[in-house]
């Protein structure tokens, strides 16, 4: 009786530390998503203060390719839109997974109620 | 004291614990502004590079060539800048546009720096609010902790009635909203009326909640008296109600004070409190040092009884503070001090004025006799009825007493043939002069033996402030006269006007 609850205890411990890991995953990468988000922030910001005249270019590998301004702009602008996104979106999964942890943590925490007792049990009957 | 000392203990670690988080914050904050200052720098000589670079058409440099040579070579297109506006973009500007690139860079820059700081600041305040703590905890320093104890509910029952809901309104509002209920939907019409029925029956429930609810506090206030800060008592809380219509005799009050002695309980009155509880009191506050690790004071709050404060006349103020229970307090007070037991201790509960007159009666010279009305005395300033005058010498003291303690009493009419309260205020007045204008005072009056010859007191209920009033002025052309020649006074007029 015991064992079986030790080897549930087990699987649920796995899981839950599965679970960790994958929130600290999506944290991360939302962190990285903010950190865009500011950046494309100062482009923006940027390419409004210069004007026509100056040629812009975008990187792409080892090419320097000239971009005009306004295509620029507005390339950066869909950028920024888009990181928004992500960034929603990964929230909402950041939601879920707490959530689903809390739920784990709790049955865990039975679990291992459970697994005490019968431990007192067993100890009592030895 | 094992458990406080480990709670302690854990207290103490779990603060540090929150102190050495609260620090290591503070060195991000610290390691993030070093950061942010160095980036602060380069862009300061950038932007010198940049006003200096465009003064020459071309410069001669050493030009690295990978990482470890450099070559000799030329500057060229100084006014051609190909600045990286970040996330793979470039924009080729002019130095002056690069500048203002530069400019605006580097108030992005200032403002995460200032943002840095502040968080650095509410940390390291935080680390400071820490380490308070951990003195306190810790007992070091110069800090005591004051505690104030709060009693059970039953204390707060005692003083006064507590703010009880408006009963005889409850009902008709309620009837109100029932009908209104009933109006508002014919459709849930029952429901309403439901909720009708319901929130009836709770004020049902409600109303004998309350009703318990006095009767505790009557009970409460039996026990505990009523709280008196006039510092005449330290006597015990006065059983007034209690022995409602019992003219019992003075040893059953005796044994009750006994007991409400027992009872009492310090922490709220400071002002009434019995030499045992007083030490109690005294133990409790004062600093203890034990096994909180902490100096500690306790703390109590003294409650102040409702004064109210008439203005009888002319210059004359009356503290108006729960005048029966003083009474009865001035008689225990009485009682102790004259350590004579009487059969008069039995008659203190006045509850109706019918009380006052049996508690008032005339010194037995075999049976109590009981006064007249108070109305008709007046007439006996001064009247020197032989009956009162050989009351024994304990009755007088009790007397005296009563008129010590209330002095908006002291002189008030006698309420028979015998009573001349005049007579006994001049012997009062020159003791206390200022007594009689005065509210009661607050000190202990030890009255000294007073011969026979002086009449007793008697006391009316203090519902009639004026007419102290009006004794004080009568008594005061009397009170020379000390032998007490009992005529009436409208004789002596009489007399005199012959």
């Amino acid at each position: 009786m015991a064992e079986a609850i030790q080897k549930k205890l087990q699987s649920e411990l796995e899981k839950y530390q599965q679970m960790q890991k994958d929130v600290s995953k999506s944290m991360s990468a939302r962190q990285k998503l903010e950190a865009q988000v500011t950046e494309n922030n100062i482009v923006k910001e940027e390419l409004d203060l210069l004007d026509t005249q100056n040629t812009v270019y975008k990187l792409i590998g080892p090419v320097l390719v000239k971009q005009d301004l306004e295509e620029a702009k507005a390339t950066v602008a869909k950028r920024l839109e888009y990181i928004n996104g992500e960034i929603q979106r990964y929230e909402t999964l950041l939601k879920d997974m707490e959530k689903k942890s809390d739920q784990h943590r709790e049955v865990l925490s039975s679990l291992q109620q459970e697994y005490q007792r019968a431990q007192g049990l067993a100890v009592g009957k030895v | 004291m094992a458990e406080r000392n480990k709670r302690n203990i854990e207290v103490l670690q779990g603060v540090d614990r929150l102190r050495v988080g609260h620090k290591k914050v503070v060195k991000g904050c610290e390691v993030q502004i070093q950061h942010w200052e160095k980036v602060k720098g380069d862009y300061e000589a950038l932007e010198d590079q940049l006003k200096t670079l465009p003064d020459e058409v071309s410069y001669d440099i050493m030009v690295p060539f990978g990482p470890l040579a450099f070559m000799p070579g030329k500057l060229v297109h100084t006014n051609e800048i190909t600045v990286l506006l970040g996330d793979n973009w470039f924009a080729k500007c002019s130095a002056k546009q690069a500048q203002k690139l530069l400019e605006h860079r580097k108030k992005h820059v200032r403002s995460a720096l200032d943002d840095l700081h502040k968080t650095k600041k509410n940390f390291e305040a935080r680390v400071g609010f820490t380490e308070d703590l951990e003195k306190l905890s810790g007992a070091k320093g110069d800090y005591v902790d004051i505690r104030e104890e709060v009693e059970s509910i039953e204390e707060f029952v005692r003083k006064g009635k507590q703010r009880v809901a408006l009963k005889p309104h409850t009902k008709p509002k309620m009837e109100a909203v029932v009908k209104m209920e009933e109006e508002e939907g014919g459709g849930e019409g029952d429901g309403g009326s439901r909720r009708g029925v319901l929130s009836e029956e709770e004020l049902w429930a409600r109303l004998d909640e309350l009703e318990a609810k006095e009767k505790l506090e009557e009970e409460h206030d039996r026990h505990f008296g009523s709280v008196d800060t006039n510092g005449n008592d330290d006597t015990t809380s006065s059983s007034e109600e209690e022995k409602e219509g019992d003219g019992g005799g003075h040893h059953r009050v005796n044994g009750h004070d006994e007991r409400s002695e027992g009872k009492m309980t310090v922490p709220h009155n400071s002002g009434q409190v019995n030499g045992t509880t007083r030490e109690e009191e005294e133990e409790d506050k004062g600093e203890e040092e034990e096994g909180n690790g902490l100096p500690t004071i306790y703390f109590s709050h003294t409650v102040e009884p409702k004064k109210v404060r008439i203005n009888t006349g002319k210059n004359t103020m009356l503290k108006f503070s729960e005048l029966k229970e003083q009474k009865q307090q001035a008689k225990r007070k009485k009682k102790i001090g004259t350590s004579n037991g009487h059969s008069h201790h039995g008659l203190h509960n006045i509850t109706t004025p019918t009380d006052i007159y049996r508690l008032f009666v005339d010194v037995k010279n075999g049976e109590p006799i009981p006064r007249k009305s108070i109305l008709k005395s007046r007439s006996r300033e001064n009247s020197g009825c032989s009956d009162t005058s050989e009351s024994s010498a304990a009755d007088f003291e009790e007397r005296r007493t009563f008129g010590r303690t209330l002095s908006h009493d002291e002189n008030t009419c006698s309420d028979t043939s015998d009573g001349i309260t005049e007579e006994d205020s001049p012997t009062g007045n020159p003791l206390h002069p200022t007594r009689r204008f005065e509210a009661f005072s607050c000190t202990v009056v030890e009255k000294e033996p007073i011969p026979l010859s002086i009449p007793h007191l008697t006391i009316v209920p203090p519902a009639l402030p004026t007419i102290p009033e009006r004794k004080l002025e009568e008594v005061a052309p009397d009170a020379p006269r000390e032998a007490p020649k009992r005529v009436s006074k409208f004789k002596a007029a009489r007399l005199q006007q012959k």
